[in-house]
């Protein structure tokens, strides 16, 4: 297929079809309406159904309908409509369903704004909803790797029959870059028929039941170290990073994920041309989070600077990977205010010089 | 490409009309016109051109759009003084309208204010974008958008790019494709706009459209260098 130029929205979307989603439910909200836009449209072409549902919340419930009955399907929303759908991918969660959840985050809390923020990190990676489960959770840092991510998640989801999560910033939603979908792609991982479906019972197999209910706390906590089983798996096995100059040597080492990892590039440059030293590791699945990568790269460094569109929360799991052995700073803007390469490549040299050492 | 007073850009969301709109009021004032840049997009949350005020208002330009408060608000507001800007005669304007038929309903708003004659209406086409691939594609969206505008489009503008990635290939089959679809419209092709960078390339090309050049001013801010200003959260123009 020629390379298109498209929106990240856009390109999410259409990367869910091209995963063979042919289900989307979800409700209006800025900055990803162009994702509920893009479905609406697309669709019908390919036979599929588009719903825009009365709220989140009905959203989230159809998902978790159509998901019990073995199709792939996709909702999209933005902060506070995550938080309205949290009820129900706890359910989608208990009930082991596959799903994929797209978060264009804004600037909260409550209603906030309509520009980028990255303050969902702990909803999105510490639970969300209720009950001891976990999503995966895969953040992109360019359209490409949107589009590439949501095919996987549609993956990912199919082989934990467990929800995905791709946490995006409102700018992944919103900017344009030329992207490329391969003709020939494969799944990322072995695909087992769906046999747990609820599809309808012929009398030639066990009933099929979609349940998150277990009375029984015997069987329910069964249930609970079952689930725990799977998320032990995914984070021996799913943990995705990207990491530049950390093969050579420097003194400070940058920890971002999405489009902040794509400003701190851009410092990076800079410093190099400048002579300063530094080196990022950015986490692609912050869900599980590659807390050997971090601390591989942050034993080089004298110190680390995590870069947030938030008041820090990724931080909490850089500290736990460095576990002390080195300092651990931290720079970020909040409200839909972003970070540029100045502030960034500033910070690193402070650090770099041995200063602003009291973070 | 602007030889009327006023020229509104309307097309499919992301095919260009804001960088061709600040690219063209830069050029416009330049060469010495007083020039009125109005913003009426209502579609794209994040990109417009009324986060450029300040760096246009230096250079000469107007920006006539929602201030203030409403600068990030995603409600269609329409200030009177686009209509005081399209009745002076001493004021070149330029509408950026919003994308899609959607976008478009804001202009069909204001289709007694800007007389049919001495305007120009046209329509700028990237066919790398998803929904407009082919000249088929191009011919229902101009259809569209004029029904939701009430105004016919008068030409198009040929903006085929993939940014960065962009070829003279890319550009010339794509201003084969808008040639294709001026002729089923019934309308000329008005320019062909290409980035500096592929300028001197394509310069020699033997077309039937004025080449235009366009310098990208509207950048995310991870492309941001020190010396560029930024005028806006996700929106440089330097």
């Amino acid at each position: 297929m020629a390379k298109k130029l498209m929106k990240g929205a856009e390109a999410m979307g259409e990367a869910a079809i091209q995963a063979g989603c042919r289900l989307f439910f979800g409700y209006p909200i800025t900055p990803q309406n162009e994702i509920p836009e893009y479905m609406s449209a697309r669709l019908p072409q390919v036979g599929g159904t588009f719903v825009q549902a009365e709220s989140e919340v009905a959203a989230s419930n159809m998902i978790y309908g159509a998901a019990g009955a073995g199709e792939r399907v996709l909702t999209s929303s933005s902060s506070p409509g995550i938080s309205l759908m949290m009820e129900g991918l706890s359910y989608i969660a208990g009930s082991e369903l596959p799903v994929v959840v797209i978060n264009i985050m804004r600037a909260g809390p409550g209603l906030g704004g309509i520009l980028p923020a990255q303050g969902d990190y702990f909803q999105a990676t510490k639970g969300g909803g209720h009950g001891d489960y976990r999503c995966l959770v895969l953040a992109p840092w360019s359209v490409q790797e949107a589009a590439d991510l949501v095919q996987d998640a549609f993956d990912l989801a199919d082989y934990y029959r467990n929800p995905v999560l791709i946490l995006g910033d409102g700018l992944i939603g919103q900017m344009m870059e030329p992207v490329e979908f391969k003709a020939d792609r494969r799944p990322c991982k072995p695909l087992a028929p769906k046999t747990w479906a609820s599809t309808g019972w012929k009398g030639d197999r066990p009933r099929a039941i979609i349940n998150s209910l277990f009375l029984d706390p015997e069987a329910l906590e069964r249930h609970n170290q079952k689930l725990a089983a799977k998320y032990a798996a995914m984070e021996r096995d799913e943990k995705r990073v990207a990491e530049v100059g950390t093969d050579g040597q420097y003194e400070v080492l940058v920890v971002a994920y999405g489009t902040v990892a794509r400003v701190v590039y851009t410092a990076l440059d800079d410093l190099r041309q400048a002579g300063v030293r530094a080196a990022m590791v950015r986490p692609v699945s912050l869900f599980p989070f590659p807390y050997e990568a971090v601390r591989r790269a942050a034993e080089k460094a004298k110190a680390v600077l995590v870069a947030e569109l938030s008041t820090g929360q990724m931080i909490e799991d850089v500290r736990l990977a460095v576990e002390g052995r080195v300092p651990v700073h931290f720079i970020g803007r909040q409200g839909g205010m972003l970070l540029t390469p100045e502030d960034i490549a500033a910070r690193v040299r402070e650090l770099a010089a041995g200063e602003g050492s009291h973070a | 490409m602007y030889s009327s007073r006023i020229t509104i850009l309307v097309g499919h969301f992301g095919s260009g009309k804001t960088e061709i709109a600040i690219n063209g009021a830069q050029a416009l004032a330049r060469a010495g016109r007083r020039v009125v840049l109005v913003d009426l997009d209502v579609v794209k949350p994040y990109f417009r051109s009324r986060s450029a005020r300040a760096v246009l208002a230096a250079q000469g330009i107007e920006v006539v759009a929602p201030q203030g408060e409403n600068i990030f608000a995603d409600l269609p507001i329409i200030v009177p003084a686009i209509r005081a800007a399209v009745r002076d005669p001493a004021r070149t304007v330029l509408v950026d309208a919003g994308g899609d038929p959607t976008g478009a309903r804001a202009l069909g708003s204001l289709a007694d204010a800007i007389p049919a004659e001495g305007a120009d209406t046209l329509a700028v086409l990237n066919f790398r974008r998803p929904f407009t691939t082919t000249a088929t594609d191009a011919v229902a969206m101009v259809r569209a958008i004029e029904a939701a505008a009430r105004r016919r489009v008068t030409g198009l503008v040929s903006n085929t790019h993939l940014l960065g990635e962009t070829t003279a290939e890319v550009v010339l089959h794509g201003y084969e494709l808008a040639r294709q679809a001026g002729e089923a419209l019934g309308v000329p092709v008005r320019a062909l706009v290409v980035d500096e960078a592929l300028e001197g390339e394509l310069a020699g090309a033997r077309l039937g459209a004025e080449l235009t050049v366009v310098k990208r001013v509207v950048r995310p801010p991870f492309e941001l260098s020190g010396r560029q200003r930024t005028t806006g959260p996700l929106f440089v123009v330097h």
